[in-house]
């Protein structure tokens, strides 16, 4: 979907740029340039839902502003969106311009449909177990409040989908054999997961918060109409790292829907995470690690497949150790 | 008999499982909950560890570790030559962690020590799936390649051979894992013939009994 962003005087990302593959995992310091990156997108989103404005002429630019370009893949290769900003974290200004190859000239209005598709999520395990009113049930949103209305309509509207998403859930936490969705009086929907030994429903609110977000997670990888693009920030968030493989594993159901015999379109996937443990997972797909650095106040972007001594380096350690290490750059500065 | 497995996933230890009945002939107890470790060199680092937890604090006969080669250095019959060890050679460094751990363990549970078994799989386990439908895999051609530096096959390749894609998840890899080595268990021959780091756990496996 998005091939490339380049950015300029963007926050901490003065001028660096990044090759989006179909997954993408973000690691590094806090401030180094990963939420930045989901909010880069977030805002191309926004600017692509008003009308395109004329060119701007040069001496309307601030010449210091920030500048956001983003290149895509086939078929929308032959545009280029640079969103100018008026000031260092704030872009109110949408630019999309043929370039001399590829293809989709024409076609901004088909482009723009699918970054409108873009969702960024944050979630957080309070929201995850709130009850959440029925006519919610659309999209999940941003911190996944409305999972319980979400899963609800996902049952009535596509119990297949329903099914193996119950399915998977269990095979995972095999400590349940159900999952209750309840309509109560005042149409709010009501979560909880029946232990198999005893029967108990466990509510929502008392669900390990491990769960909650392998419930949301679960919820996306299963979603009947997926997005184009998710971004999901701290991906990890309360898993067990044994789980962490079933994480990764959700993600790329999305990201590579024929390694599961799906053929639904290719998710593009943006997660970050701190987790070593899940880093671990990616030793055979270094191109899918993206490491942020930071010096001073200047953050920019590094893929991990282009460390040339990768190979090596693996021999003697696994990847989170060398990336907490230090040598694989993506950490905080000491004192 | 009650064992142990490390192993680096459960699609791995599912097999192992399979192939250390196959080899004992019938079933064994499992220590639960299955040892894992993140990859070499995290095997190395846990395992005296393991090996300490298993004799003081379980009734465990036996731990049972196997780890892929990746690209080190695969153990021959000079290694075996007494006294001899191989610093880059993975089942060198593990029997070394074996002996050294132990070596001064008073008995528990009623045992001196828990058995060992330990396995290579030159250079992922993929290639013992493989063994029998695939003949261009073994650990012959996989040395001969590191010394002419034209490997026959890379990792990646043998997973895109066994899973049908270079991104299996879990539950096709276990399925995968389990179908291979059920269809090899009745004869071991072959993998033990063309994979001689799997047949040095399968002895040392059977060495169990006349040691005990
Ligand atoms: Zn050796």
């Amino acid at each position: 979907m998005i091939a490339s962003v380049a950015f300029r005087n963007f926050k901490a990302l003065r001028e660096t740029s990044l090759i989006l593959a179909p997954f993408n995992l973000v690691i590094g310091p806090n401030g180094s340039g990963k939420t930045s990156l989901i909010q880069a997108m977030v805002q191309l989103r926004a600017l692509a839902r008003l009308p395109l404005r004329e060119l701007m002429p040069d001496d309307e630019r601030h010449p210091e502003g920030a500048e956001i370009t983003f290149r895509f893949q086939p078929p929308f290769d032959g545009l280029e969106a640079s969103l100018s900003c008026v000031s260092e974290s704030l872009c109110d200004f949408l630019q999309v311009t043929p370039l001399s190859t590829g293809g989709g000239v024409d076609d901004w209005v088909g482009l723009r449909a699918r970054l409108l598709s873009l969702k960024s999520y944050r979630f957080n395990h309070e929201a995850i177990a709130s009850t959440s009113a029925l006519k919610d049930g659309g999209e999940l949103a941003p911190d996944g409040v409305n999972l319980a209305a979400v899963l609800f309509t996902l049952r009535n509207t596509n119990p297949n989908i329903f099914e193996c998403f119950k399915a998977e859930l269990l095979r995972i936490q095999p400590e349940y054999d159900e999952i209750t969705l309840i309509e109560q009086a005042d149409h709010t929907i009501a979560l909880g997961l029946r232990l198999a030994e005893g029967a108990e429903v466990v509510p929502s609110d008392n669900l390990a918060q491990g769960t909650l977000y392998l419930l949301a997670i679960l919820a996306l990888a299963f979603d009947p109409e997926p997005p184009a693009i998710v971004c999901i920030e701290e991906i990890d968030r309360g898993i067990h790292p044994r789980l962490l493989r079933e994480i990764r594993d959700l993600l790329y159901r999305l990201s590579y829907p024929a390694s599961t015999g799906d053929t639904r379109p290719s998710v593009q996937v943006v997660a970050t995470t701190h987790s070593p443990y899940l880093l671990d997972l990616f030793r055979d797909h270094p191109e899918e690690v993206v490491i942020t650095e930071k010096h001073g106040r200047t953050a920019h972007f590094t893929r991990l497949s282009d460390r040339a001594d990768l190979a090596a380096l693996l021999e003697d350690g696994s990847l989170g150790d060398l990336w907490f290490s230090g040598i694989l750059g993506g950490v905080p500065d000491e004192q | 008999m009650k064992l142990a497995v490390l192993s680096e996933s459960p699609a791995d230890e599912a097999a192992i499982v399979v192939l250390v009945e196959a080899v004992i002939g019938g079933h064994f107890k499992h220590v639960r909950p299955g040892l894992r470790a993140r990859g070499w060199p995290s095997v190395a680092q846990v395992l005296p560890s393991i090996i300490r937890h298993l004799h003081f604090n379980t009734d465990a006969d036996g731990l049972v570790v196997v780890v892929d080669s990746d690209d080190s250095v695969v153990h021959n019959a000079e290694h075996d030559a007494p006294g001899y060890f191989h610093p880059q050679c993975r089942m060198c460094r593990l029997r070394a962690v074996f002996r050294q751990t132990t070596k001064k363990f008073p008995a528990s549970h009623g045992r001196s020590r828990i058995f060992h078994g330990v396995g290579i799989a030159v250079p992922a386990v993929e290639a013992w799936y493989l063994c029998g439908c695939d003949e261009q895999v073994s650990e012959s051609a996989w040395v001969a390649g590191q010394g002419t530096g034209q490997l026959p096959y890379t990792r990646a390749e043998l997973k895109f051979r066994v899973y049908g894609t270079d991104r299996p998840n879990l539950q096709l890899e276990i399925q995968r894992a389990v179908e291979e080595v059920r269809r090899q268990r009745h004869d071991l021959r072959r993998l033990e013939n063309d994979f001689p780091s799997f047949a040095a756990l399968a002895r040392d496996i059977r060495g169990w009994n006349k040691n005990s």
